[in-house]
């Protein structure tokens, strides 16, 4: 150990050491040349004969070297050699090894490179340590103009941004992009320099640009739809149907400050009003769009930054009450304005993933460990199989130090091998994880950078796999004694100690397998209630298009009569049964909703922002049809009920029981408060429930009005186009729908979706988590039946004398078979016992993340051990069978 | 014999029994060595630096010797060797180990 010691000591030193070296053979020609010089020699040839006496001086150096460097090495290098071979001599068992490793790390690596990416990554800007967030919620531009008048004084700069997303097409089908509003010091502020062009500036964030309209784009847009060419900067790319001029490319790797969405295009503020017109929101004081963040001075503390934020809170808010409800103005006035830290970007995905994120983490680590579990078991199998070559090793005089680093050496290179290739499957599986997150509403796109965190972890993780692994092995060489093999070569009486080491092994595998399987089998059964939700409709003849009445320059007023021409041309294509008009479409998550709601004469209530809305929806007559809602009584809408005719409106059964209309709703009032005063409505009809925003929330009370007696300016940029067609036919009928509406309107801007489409984006998390847990508990499964046969083979092998012995005395072979399975049986009930009193345990955890299912459903716990047994017996059952086969004469001939 | 022993000259670590042994009485550097055990040999043997000085990073490496910086009897710069415990301990069992080898050889000649 010491000589390792003062081997490091040298390589640190390396280079004073060869001077050293160098100096001291100087001196010694040195001295050579004095005793010649006193030998009588002339001091000049003496210099000449010494000089040549030395010989090769690089020469002893390199070989000097090689005493510190080339035997240390060499060691290494022949340690590595035996194990490469040994593990070369038993591929099946290096395969497995390293396979089973490659998925364990893998799994876990992939996990937390999501982790990673997106919640400890820090953003890739300069100094992203002084980022703050304007916490709570989003903010009106009015608010941000009153922060960014004072952005000098309070902080290092500020900077917004509004998401959105933007259409790239000129009329048809949307070709839709990630993109933003951002302000013009976004760039500036966050440190961001152009690769190509320039980023934005405040001139461009003006009225009065001088580069007209601008635009700059990621370094993925400009691959993807220039192929990365080099003249792109000046350029025209078209966005919301306006043309807009390429400025600057943004550089690889930077994607905004939402962390999981690429933003592939970036409008100055400016360019929503040119865009959106008269609705525009720059001046609007209670529209919040947008997002806020400041970079901290130099040594300012995120308490500063607040206490100076709070300082002008007053004069920002007073600046922007103008229009907020009276009665909120108190609490919008005095709610303190927050910054927190925002190194690591901002993003909604975080919330929404941390809790099934950090169940998987901790079901991959499990995994992990099964993994690790199988592997000593392997380890062990094979130190036990190579007792013979161990002890002859031994005999030759390989000491039991160096026996211990081979066998750990040979754990060392398997754990390598699997990391490297758990890195690959990690990168693989990863991304693969990432998209299985984007839905038709929002594209995750999360990079997954092998960083320095995610290799420690990986590092950290191949360490401890052969701790867990490796040292069973070593330890067992404790019992190995030189030669002792020698003597009893083969014919060792089985069922001794070593067989019990590997049986905990087992039971342990079993254990975590059934916990695993366990949980999968939870979040399946909340994954399938979850699917099986009642919705109301009948979807799967519908198609979806959402229609972008934004896009013609035609005014507002001109949107109902533009809409309905629309959905009559549509409606005229072959193969469509219905086409109907809506304000809202169901599933998509956003809705339209009234907060007060009375019944005939009763009293208005004042608003109460906890309770839940009442859903409204505004529809073309024949939309019930359309979607397969059956109309119980009254009539639906008609072409009679359009402004200036009496307000109508239809309700659902969950409306009558939520407003307690009893038994004959038709023909009452509903009346909503609005800020403006209250609207009465007749009801004329009754429909069956459905879901709204998402199948989890179940039947909502929702009322329904027609979209003819909308005012012409309540009419929103976009209307939901519902067209029913024959389910084979839906391709040829998107088609011509397509090319109907383009017909119609050429600047219309449209895209279709399918309500599985809406229904999959509300169980991403839920689908997520099943498909995962699935997965990993699958393998546990996998890895506990190849741990269970490995044991059982392998004590098959070393009883084969036993049993023929057995069988020579006339036992059966189903007697064989019974007495390793009653053996095995142990194994596994005591497994299942441990495994069941961890699944119970562990259950109160998963419970927030289950849907309709009891976290201790007796059903999956019953099934999951069920499967295990089964998993069980047929792995030891193999082995025993071929046990009982063999030919008892030639087992005791071999023996 | 030639001029210059290499180590294959002579059994395997012999030249380190030799180094350790001229270092016994007290500290020397490398010329010093060489002179030791040239003049102690009656000029046979006469150590190269070749072989000289991997031998004695050898027995640094194995912590038999320890060197420092010293100035030499005709005032030059020279780096001192000095045996340690454990390089005594090793001397004498190199010794012991030596005297074996050397007389089974002579056994092995003198038969016949």
């Amino acid at each position: 150990m010491s000589a390792l010691l003062r081997r490091l000591m040298y390589f640190l030193g390396r280079s004073r050491h060869d001077a050293d070296l160098r100096d001291e053979i100087e001196a010694h020609r040195a001295h050579r040349q004095d005793a010649l010089e006193r030998d009588g020699l002339a001091s000049e040839a003496a210099a000449r004969a010494s000089q040549r006496a030395m010989g090769n001086v690089t020469l002893a150096v390199e070989d000097v070297r090689d005493v510190w460097v080339s035997g240390a090495v060499d060691q290494l290098w022949q340690d590595i050699r035996i194990a490469v071979r040994g593990l070369r001599k038993n591929p099946v068992f290096a395969l497995v090894a390293i396979g089973t490793l490659a998925l364990g790390i893998g799994a876990n690596t992939a996990l937390f490179s999501i982790f990673n990416g997106l919640i400890l990554r820090p953003l890739p800007v300069r100094d992203p340590g002084r980022l703050a967030l304007l916490t709570d919620g989003s903010w009106s531009y009015p608010v941000w103009a009153e922060i960014k008048a004072r952005e000098n004084d309070l902080f290092d700069g500020a900077l917004a941004w509004s998401p959105q997303r933007f259409d790239l097409s000129r009329g048809g089908e949307s070709a839709i992009v990630d993109g933003a509003y951002v302000s013009g010091r976004f760039f500036e502020v966050l440190g961001v320099s152009a690769v190509r062009g320039r980023m934005l500036t405040p001139a461009d964030d003006s009225t009065a640009a001088a580069d007209g309209r601008v635009a700059v784009i990621s370094h993925r847009f400009r691959r993807e739809h220039f192929a990365g060419a080099d003249d792109v900067v000046g350029r025209q790319v078209t966005v919301q149907r306006r043309a807009f001029t390429i400025i600057g490319v943004m550089p690889p790797g930077f994607f905004g400050v939402d962390v999981g969405r690429m933003t592939d295009v970036m409008l100055p503020f400016a360019a929503e009003p040119l865009i959106k017109g008269q609705e525009s929101w720059l001046a609007a004081v209670d529209s919040s769009w947008l997002e806020v963040m400041v970079r901290l001075k130099p040594g300012q503390s995120l308490e500063q930054a607040n206490a100076a934020l709070r300082g002008v809170q007053p004069q920002i808010r007073a600046a922007t009450v103008t229009g907020v409800v009276r009665a909120r103005a108190a609490r919008y006035l005095t709610s303190p304005l927050t910054l927190a830290s925002a190194t690591t970007g901002r993003s909604s995905l975080r919330t929404q993933f941390e809790t099934p994120l950090f169940a998987m983490v901790v079901a991959v680590g499990l995994l992990l460990l099964v993994a690790c579990t199988n592997i000593a078991s392997l380890l062990v199998a094979r130190a036990l199989a190579r007792r013979r070559e161990l002890s002859v090793r031994m005999a030759l005089g390989g000491s039991r130090g160096r026996l211990a680093r081979l066998l750990f050496t040979e754990s060392l290179i398997v754990a390598m091998a699997g990391a490297a290739l758990g890195l690959v499957f990690a990168g693989w599986s990863g991304a693969l994880l990432v998209r299985q997150l984007t839905t038709w509403e929002s594209n995750v796109s999360l990079e997954l950078v092998l960083d320095w965190r995610v290799l420690g972890f990986t590092a950290a993780l191949a360490c401890a796999s052969v701790m867990v692994a490796g040292v069973a092995p070593v330890l067992g060489l404790r019992s190995v004694a030189a030669g002792e093999a020698l003597k009893d070569a083969g014919r060792g009486l089985a069922g001794d100690r070593r067989f019990a080491v590997r049986g905990t092994l087992a039971v342990a595998q079993i254990a975590v397998s059934l916990m695993l399987v366990t949980a999968a089998g939870l979040f399946l059964r909340s994954f399938a209630s979850l699917s099986q939700l009642p919705l109301g409709f009948v979807p799967e003849p519908l198609l979806v298009a959402e229609l972008d009445l934004l896009s013609s320059d035609a005014p507002i007023e001109q949107r109902g009569p533009r809409a309905e021409r629309l959905r009559a041309a549509a409606a005229a294509v072959p193969g469509v049964r219905s086409a109907s008009l809506s304000r809202v479409s169901l599933l998509t998550g956003g809705g339209w909703g009234a907060n007060r709601v009375a019944i005939d004469d009763g009293p208005m209530p004042i608003e109460d922002r906890s309770a839940q809305r009442l859903w409204r929806n505004a529809t073309t007559p024949g939309w019930f049809e359309t979607m397969g809602t059956p109309l119980v009584n009254g009539r639906d809408f008609n072409d009679g009920d359009r402004v200036g005719a009496p307000l109508v409106a239809i309700v659902n059964h969950a409306f009558v029981r939520r407003y307690r209309l009893g038994e004959q709703p038709i023909g009452r009032t509903v009346r909503i408060g609005l800020s403006s005063g209250e609207r009465r409505y007749e009801i004329v009809g009754l429909v069956g429930d459905s879901v709204y925003t998402s199948p989890r929330d179940g039947m909502m009370a929702t009322m329904y009005v027609p979209l003819a007696q909308l005012g012409p300016t309540a009419f929103g940029e976009t209307v939901v186009l519902t067209i029913n067609a024959a389910r084979g036919q839906r391709a040829a009928v998107e088609r011509d729908v397509a090319a109907a509406l383009a017909r119609t309107e050429p600047t219309v801007a449209f895209s279709f979706r399918t309500f599985d489409q809406f229904i999959d984006a509300t169980v991403t998390q839920e689908r997520l988590i099943a498909m995962l847990s699935s997965f990993f508990g699958g393998l546990a499964l996998l890895l506990a039946g190849i741990g269970l046969y490995g044991i059982v083979a392998q004590a098959m092998r070393t009883r084969q004398g036993e049993i023929g012995l057995r069988m020579a005395l006339g036992a059966q072979p189903a007697g064989i078979v019974r007495l390793v399975l009653r053996r095995v049986g142990v194994l596994i009930v005591v497994g299942l016992a441990l495994g069941l009193a961890g699944s119970l345990w562990a259950a109160q955890f998963v419970g927030p993340l289950l849907f309709q299912v009891e976290t201790r459903d007796p059903a999956t716990f019953v099934g999951a051990a069920g499967v295990l047994v089964a998993v069980g017996v047929l792995a030891a059952w193999l082995p025993a069978r071929r046990a009982a086969r063999l030919d008892p004469a030639a087992v005791l001939r071999d023996g | 014999m030639g001029l210059t022993n290499t180590p294959s000259d002579l059994l395997p670590g012999t030249l380190e029994l030799l180094i350790l042994k001229a270092l016994r009485p007290g500290a020397k550097h490398g010329y010093g060595i060489v002179e030791h055990l040239r003049v102690a040999s009656d000029d046979v043997l006469r150590i190269g630096e070749s072989a000289l000085y991997p031998a004695l990073q050898r027995l640094l490496l194995n912590g038999w010797v320890k060197a420092e910086w010293g100035t030499s009897e005709n005032n030059r710069r020279a780096r001192y060797y000095t045996l340690t415990a454990a390089g005594r301990r090793q001397l004498t069992a190199e010794h012991a180990e030596f005297d074996r080898m050397v007389s089974a050889i002579q056994r092995v000649l003198a038969s016949t």
